[in-house]
């Protein structure tokens, strides 16, 4: 019989104990990782969301600032119009080194035309375009064609079809994005040029018509000369460009930013409430159970046990409980997150996304880490003052 | 084997109040002796033999086991000693309860410095044998009765052949009848291994098992006489 060994005999034999301190456990680590996982999986997906729009500012309509921000970070649909001559005065502003306009449009919803319903769709210039081009031709080497888009990374050709249906129009999906968790993932991309056909066929080929007003654009997306200051340049292109509203890259998703903010500071006070009252409550059950166990200490002690044994035989005790219940609460997590992200999409508000497996398992092995810091913590004072107790008394009831 | 120098021994009950366990103590056990303290409860008897052991610091005197002094070593030097030459019977269950009983009997073995021998199983088996109990080497000890996990708990006190064996009042708990066959285990123990056995016992017939006889009152030694 080995000290292991001997420490799983006497989680087994104390059954309502060891399920306490596992519970414990499995709270605290499923917490701790369930919190990590939504607030960086938030987090993650907002930088991902700057980086694949590659702009360093975005200038939008005034007032449509949240529009904006909730069709690219959250796919909710939008259609938003400004002057095309606004391109123009964009590109003259000092420091701005390329400006490209962009449409925002969406398909119809549950209409036979479309076989993708109510979806953001971003119509961008081909000829001006920096933020979709250079991937495109890295990855398929061209860019679009008339009639090809590129999806965002949920977004596929419906079973059996070689084509999608946008307003009677059929599209070829060239290319699928990388995940990034937030609307881009449910979005399509494509040229003003086949923006600008569907539009024309749908006119006689769709339940409703989509409507493009021939000098409007939703957006521009500017590219700074290097070393310009985009603060600076913002508040020139509002002097310069009226009607519109300039968002550096930084301050993009501003909303979102403070929303997720204020979830991290929720949950990181209920996160450190549930780690201390875990504390309490192992250490008291601890407590109790190294009581209950003071004669049968005091046993082992007679026979040769050391105070380091006691010591070390209720921490490996407490540390398999910890690795136990975490190990359930880490695997029950992992996989509520991952089958209800949507619904946590949903309802937090936030764009989400699951980490990559090297990332995840860093953080299980930081959350067992939690866990057993934690419990290790909370049997540490009962093993000290137990395993210090004179043998004599302990067997003294 | 076992030697106590003018030992006493005061527990702190409150702040204020001491209870005074032992004094003045004088007592030599030479090896392979057979010796029964005899007392009323609260003579001192079970804290002689925690002193004996180890279990418990003297507050004034020395307690020399083996010629070593017990208290001018470390914890761990003494929890050793305590796993290679005492074996310990106590007064109260003390099984395992998660623990089956050939398990019970090789428990000892982790206290071993050098570890288990490698024929511990084969050994326990052989001392349950020898207290009547091999066949009930794979039950728990809430399968038996008080006398036959009395008889595991001896098993188990001579698994790492000690040199001496302290007892501590070992059959309060028994009839008559399996206070006796427990005593008998005792002796036969004692006459076919001649190690050292300390036998605490309020019951004053039982000197008679012994080769000699302590009688305890109020802390002290009233008399110790060959039986």
């Amino acid at each position: 019989m080995q000290l292991v060994q001997l420490a799983r005999r006497n989680i087994t034999g104390n059954a309502f104990r060891s399920w306490v301190v596992a519970l414990c456990a499995c709270l605290v680590a499923g917490l701790a990782l369930g919190t990590t996982l939504i607030l960086r999986g938030a987090d993650s997906s907002l930088r991902l969301a700057n980086q694949r729009l590659g702009a360093d500012i975005v200038v939008v309509p005034e007032g449509a600032v949240e529009k904006v921000e909730g069709a690219l970070l959250m796919g909710h649909t939008t259609r938003v119009w400004m002057a095309s001559q606004n391109l123009d005065k964009v590109v003259g502003v000092p420091g701005v080194q390329a400006a490209s306009p962009q449409i925002y449009l969406s398909t119809l919803l549950n209409a036979s035309c479309c076989s993708v319903p109510n979806m953001f769709l971003v119509a961008y210039d081909p000829a001006t375009d920096f933020t979709l081009e250079p991937w495109l031709k890295n990855t398929i080497g061209q860019g679009l064609k008339l009639g090809e888009v590129v999806g965002g990374a949920f977004v596929f050709t419906p079973e059996g079809e070689q084509n999608i249906q946008i307003y009677g129009y059929l599209v070829t999906l060239k290319a699928n994005l990388e995940p990034t968790g937030t609307g881009i993932d449910q979005s399509m991309f494509m040229t003003l040029e086949t923006a600008r056909d569907i539009a024309r066929v749908s006119v006689t080929m769709a339940v409703a018509p989509l409507e493009i007003p021939d000098d409007g654009i939703s957006a521009v997306m500017v590219q700074l000369d290097p070393g310009a200051d985009p603060q600076a340049t913002a508040v020139e292109i509002m002097h310069r460009v009226p009607g519109v509203t300039p968002i550096v890259s930084s301050n993009l998703f501003q909303a979102y930013r403070k929303q997720l903010g204020s979830l991290r500071a929720g949950i990181g006070a209920t996160l450190g409430l549930t780690l201390g009252l875990s504390v309490l409550l192992i250490g008291l059950v601890f407590s109790m159970a190294a009581n209950e166990r003071r004669r049968e200490l005091g046993v082992l002690r007679a026979m040769g046990a050391s105070r380091a044994f006691v010591f070390r035989t209720l921490l490996v005790e407490a540390g398999m409980l910890a690795l136990a219940g975490a190990f359930t609460g880490i695997t029950l997590t992992i996989l509520v997150v991952y089958l209800f992200r949507t619904l946590i999409v949903v309802t937090l508000g936030l764009p989400f996304l699951m980490p990559a497996l090297s990332t995840l398992a860093a953080e299980v092995l930081a959350g067992l880490g939690v866990a057993l810091v934690v419990i290790t913590l909370a049997a540490l004072f009962p093993a000290v003052r137990i395993s210090r107790l004179d043998p004599a008394v302990a067997m003294r009831e | 084997m076992i030697a106590f120098d003018n030992v006493a021994k005061i527990y702190p009950v409150t702040k204020d109040m001491r209870v005074t366990a032992v004094h003045g103590v004088n007592l030599e056990i030479s090896a392979g002796e057979f010796v029964v303290v005899t007392g009323r409860s609260g003579s001192g008897k079970t804290t002689l033999l925690n002193l004996a052991a180890g279990l418990t610091q003297p507050t004034s005197g020395r307690v020399l086991l083996d010629g070593q002094d017990l208290w001018q070593m470390s914890d761990r030097q003494r929890s050793v000693l305590r796993a290679q030459k005492v074996g310990f019977v106590f007064q109260f269950p003390s099984l395992l309860p998660s623990l089956t009983v050939l398990e019970n009997v090789t428990l000892p073995a982790i206290f071993q410095p050098n570890g288990a021998r490698a024929d511990a199983g084969q050994h326990a088996r052989e001392l349950l044998e020898q207290v009547g109990l091999a066949p009930k080497a794979g039950v728990y000890p809430r399968q038996l009765s008080a006398g036959q996990q009395q008889r595991v708990v001896i098993a188990r006190a001579l698994f790492n052949q000690p040199q001496v064996l302290l007892a501590d009042e070992p059959t309060s708990d028994l009839d008559e009848q399996t206070e006796h066959e427990i005593m008998e285990l005792f002796a036969q123990i004692h006459a076919q291994t001649r190690l050292t056995v300390v036998l605490v016992t309020h019951t004053t017939q039982l000197v008679s098992y012994g080769t000699r006889a302590v009688r305890m009152a109020e802390g002290q030694i009233l008399t110790a006489a060959d039986t």
